[in-house]
């Protein structure tokens, strides 16, 4: 088997990792795009040949509805609104951008007639970010609505640095695999989602035998090498884009299989386990051969007594089904049940495991 | 930018359009003429009616304060002020339940109407027809000046 780095390549499945569904890296490059609402056509063209001189991207509405018509369909940075408009008025276009505000952040800046103290309170508090009188010098207009750009594409710079933080806090660096964090955010997910509706779900917990004789045999870098293949060797035995698994210690990991009874858990395990033992790891320091042990569990909601299984139930019957493989001398996989559930109680009535390989 | 402070249409028409702007300038203006019309009307309609003329107040007060704004965003101060001293005047007639006769209003009508029949050289004089029995009036002998 040749090791792969996969870290940093991430085409691991599990949930939270739609990148379509995140602002990413591509929106802090995006034009800043201002959406001119005035009910004044005139007005509005005026406006908008000055900002397109600026080189800002320019969308117009005659009113506060269609602005927001606009909106959801249009990614605009920057709302630059009048305020008396037939109908809803700049004030209540505010709030309603800002109820529905999303993590995407519209900077708003009122430009109106209306030069009042208690105005400009009364926009500041509708929630405009800035606000300009009518008749303000177009220099200032303008300056101001380069701070609005400014701050807009901060944000964006914020949220995508979030996002990529986000991501690295739920990846492993060494094998690219998801991480404890991951499984103690997702699994419980994965729990109720199975309780809720009813479908089965497997975990797997898995333990290269002897990887401190590894590291002390073939150097910290050729066990760094063997754990990667072991993720790409899980990875290519488990379905992309619903299974998943994440590394949870130096050497231990765990696999969930979502709609996946014992049997199929089984059968997972034993194709691990002959994929390991086909092929030694290419590392620099030379071939390095391992098996691995494996405990599995499965949640089956429909035919358990209180319906729901709690995540500390489920992880401890994975590694008593672990601790029972390694007993047996490691490169076994075993399955054990989770207390509570009708198949523990028949396991303490029989005294017996409820299966092992 | 330049400015477009008192600048006369004939002005306006002598410049070359370098850019859009110019053109929106010119049809701000011309919109200027349309609204000159229209208060010509409003004030013939204000004239008449001495029982509720709170309905024209108001739309004096909208049709000066989309004036003001489009003067403020096309720098012509005057009509901006002209503007804004029609729209305060309006807001005090509909706040007081004024009549048909209130000075302020007349006032800053004939002011803002003047003002914008000054921009278009060629364009006819405004008829404001103020009602006959404000002749004799305080309101009438200010609109003399």
């Amino acid at each position: 088997m040749q090791s792969n780095n996969h870290a940093g390549k991430f085409a691991r499945g599990g949930p939270g990792f739609d990148d379509a569904a995140l602002p990413g890296p591509r929106e802090a490059h995006e034009r800043c795009r201002i959406l001119v609402v005035d009910d004044d056509a005139l007005v509005r063209a005026r406006l908008a040949a000055l900002l397109r001189a600026s080189q800002f991207e320019v969308e117009s509405a005659d009113s506060a509805e269609d602005a927001l018509r606009i909106m959801a369909t249009t990614r605009c940075q920057v709302l630059l609104t009048d305020w008396l408009m037939p109908d809803m008025d700049g004030l209540s276009l505010c709030r309603n951008v800002r109820a529905n505000s999303s993590d995407r952040y519209v900077y708003v800046l009122m430009l109106t007639i209306r030069s009042g103290r208690e105005d400009l309170l009364a926009g500041l508090a509708a929630g405009a970010d800035d606000y300009v009188v009518k008749g303000a010098p177009v220099e200032e207009i303008l300056a101001r609505v380069e701070v609005a750009r400014r701050i807009t594409h901060f944000g964006q710079a914020l949220r995508s640095s979030k996002h990529e933080n986000g991501r690295d806090s739920l990846i492993d660096p060494l094998t690219g695999a998801h991480n404890m964090r991951y499984l103690m955010k997702y699994l419980p997910r994965e729990l109720e989602r199975s309780r809720r509706y009813g479908h089965p779900l497997a975990v797997l917990s898995c333990d290269v035998d002897g990887f401190k004789q590894i590291n002390d045999r073939y150097g910290r870098d050729a066990g760094n090498e063997s754990l990667r293949a072991f993720v790409a060797c899980a990875e290519s035995c488990i379905r992309k884009d619903c299974d998943w698994l994440a590394r949870v210690s130096g050497d231990e990991f765990m696999i969930v299989l979502p709609e996946t009874k014992v049997h199929g858990a089984k059968r997972v395990a034993q194709r691990l386990r002959e994929a390991l033992a086909s092929f030694p790891v290419v590392t620099k320091a030379g071939p390095v051969a391992f098996t691995v042990s494996v405990g599995m569990t499965a949640v089956e909601p429909k035919h358990e007594r209180d319906g729901a299984s709690k995540l500390e139930d489920v992880l401890r019957a994975a590694d008593r089904g672990l601790y029972a493989s390694k007993r047996r001398g490691g490169d076994h996989a075993t399955a054990a049940t989770v207390s509570g559930t009708r198949a523990a109680a028949r396991g303490a009535q029989t005294g017996s495991k409820y299966d092992i390989h | 930018m330049t400015s477009t402070r008192h600048r006369s249409r004939k002005e306006f028409l002598q410049k070359t359009p370098s850019d859009g702007l110019e053109e929106l300038r010119l049809a701000f203006h011309a919109r200027l003429q349309s609204d000159r019309v229209h208060f010509a009307t409003l004030s013939a309609a204000l004239a008449r009616a001495e029982e509720s003329p709170g309905w024209i107040f108001q739309d004096l007060q909208f049709r000066a304060h989309k004036i003001r704004g489009g003067a403020a965003i096309f720098e012509i101060a005057a009509v901006e002020a002209a503007a804004f001293a029609l729209e305060q005047a309006a807001i005090c007639a509909v706040q007081s339940n004024a009549n048909n006769t209130d000075v302020r209003v007349w006032a800053s009508l004939e002011a803002l109407v003047s003002l914008m029949g000054a921009l278009d050289a060629d364009a006819a004089p405004a008829q404001l027809p103020g009602p006959d029995h404000l002749l004799n009036t305080g309101a009438a002998k200010s609109l003399e000046r």
